[in-house]
């Protein structure tokens, strides 16, 4: 009757529209991820050196999971409109396959975003910063780019240590084996420099004497761009999810509607 | 002649200071406006483990192996260093400056036997105390008091920072438990829809057909007149 027609036809729209609001969200996260992967803050090597990259393996997943929502709301909306069953059916069994992936993706940056706390870098930061001597060459350039990403983190953020420059004088550290106690009670890089990259007040440094070091830690300059990762693959991804549960709940109504 | 005990005790400078005491040096506060009418005598820093402040012995000079710095804590438990006339202590002292001496900045001379009078690092983090005695270049003139017993940092190993293994945040247990949930349902209804198609093909149910192409012709409704009795 028309009015059972009607109902479906509103049906219908209300998928083309969730599909069309997949696929868009599709693109928008295979965007974030990508931008993700590529390091803006130059924070990699922290996380590379405690083989805790799953924060990354998340957004890896993201950005395939993205192109797969997007080409599977195409042919949703290809499926709705025709109303073919085996099309229909295929739509719904590889769209709850992507679901199980993003599920992965959501759960694995979420959960690897709670291990990343200021212990976990203070740990890594006190064990390799500038450190040197033997070890295989792997650990060696580990070393090397983890000591390269805190040097530019303090300097471009004018911080020091992941505290406060007391981390150095409460722990001993890969550092302290190089440098003495009394020439470097911290690095050099957490002075405040002058135009030309070098200490304004060597001395005042030393003493500690505010306006010549700087005595905010450098954990907020990590974990502000952790957390908008962390936000952005599993939150959003997790909105996503959501989402999609409606719309394929619609379409098996759907599906179980139309004549064969 | 007996040396004059002033009435100052050496302390430590500002807590605001971020070094003030680190692993191996710490930092005083100069002695200005403490030592009056001695214009040529020279103001030396003396450091002490605190068993030698009992029977300190004033009159060892500066410079001998008994006050060297290189023999310290080991071979003697005290030595001279930081000399300088009061010309670099003035007095009044300008509100705003820093005026700190800083014990253990030299590094370059702490193992150079002949530079006994070094202000070397301290070479442990153990109690020491400090007092000031001002020399006139062969017996002692003024002391000040012994300051309190100053303890400097001990660091702890790396490895005994807790780093906790697996602490679940409420966001991560909430998002796991409702993405687990919706899964579940839906894979329950994909269930429903197999079985459903494979008792569908057996039976009718409510559905709509699929939208033919088909036009719809529209009536002319034709009326029919009542054809009046015949007219006659």
């Amino acid at each position: 009757m028309a009015k059972s027609d009607d109902g479906i036809h509103i049906l219908q729209g209300l998928l083309v529209f969730g599909n069309v609001v997949i696929g868009i969200c599709g693109i928008a996260l295979t965007a974030e991820c990508i931008y993700f992967v590529s390091n803006p803050n130059g924070l990699y090597p922290l996380l590379e050196a405690t083989e805790n990259k799953d924060i990354y393996a998340g957004a890896w997943i993201g950005i395939f999971v993205g192109f797969a929502l997007f080409a599977l709301a195409v042919l949703g909306i290809i499926g709705v409109i025709k109303a073919d069953r085996t099309l229909l059916l295929v739509y719904i069994i590889l769209m709850l396959i992507t679901y199980a992936f993003e599920m992965a993706s959501c759960i694995t940056a979420a959960t690897h975003r709670d291990s990343l706390t200021p212990n976990f870098f203070l740990k890594q930061m006190l064990e390799r910063y500038q450190k040197s001597g033997t070890g295989n060459s792997s650990d060696k350039s580990l070393d090397e780019r983890l000591t390269q990403t805190w040097d530019n983190l303090m300097l471009q953020n004018k911080c020091c240590g992941v505290h406060g420059p007391s981390d150095w004088q409460e722990y001993t550290s890969a550092f302290r084996v190089e440098h003495n106690d009394a020439d470097f009670p911290w690095p050099h890089n957490c002075c405040v420099m002058n135009a030309q990259g070098s200490p304004v007040s060597l001395d005042g440094c030393k003493l500690g004497v505010s306006g010549y070091y700087n005595s905010n830690g450098c954990y907020d300059a990590i974990s502000g761009p952790m957390n908008a990762h962390a936000w952005g693959v599993a939150w959003f991804g997790f909105a996503i999810l959501c989402w999609t549960f409606c719309v394929l709940l619609g379409t098996m109504f759907y599906w179980s509607q139309i004549d064969y | 002649h007996t040396t004059e005990t002033i009435n100052y005790t050496p302390t430590l400078a500002s807590p605001d200071l971020g070094g003030l005491i680190t692993a191996s040096t710490f930092v005083l506060e100069q002695p200005r406006c403490v030592f009056k009418d001695l214009t040529t005598e020279e103001i030396w820093l003396v450091v002490a483990v605190p068993d030698a402040v009992k029977d300190f012995n004033n009159s060892l000079a500066p410079g001998t192996p008994e006050r060297a710095f290189q023999e310290f804590p080991n071979a003697t438990p005290a030595y001279m260093t930081l000399n300088t006339t009061l010309l670099n202590y003035p007095c009044p002292k300008p509100s705003e400056d820093i005026t700190v001496l800083r014990v253990g900045s030299e590094t370059s001379c702490a193992n150079d036997a002949s530079r006994p009078n070094c202000n070397g690092p301290l070479p442990n983090p153990g109690t020491y105390q400090v007092k000031f005695l001002a020399w006139n270049g062969s017996s002692p003139v003024a002391e000040t008091r012994w300051s309190a017993p100053i303890t400097l940092r001990t660091a702890k190993q790396p490895s005994s920072i807790p780093v906790p293994g697996s602490g679940h945040s409420a966001g991560m247990i909430a998002l796991t438990t409702i993405l687990s949930i919706l899964f579940a349902i839906l894979l329950a209804g994909l269930l429903a829809m197999l079985v459903f198609w494979g008792s569908d093909t057996c039976g009718g149910s409510s559905s709509f057909s699929k939208p033919e192409a088909v036009s719809v012709r529209r009536y002319n409704t034709h009326h029919v007149y009542d054809q009046p009795a015949a007219r006659l």
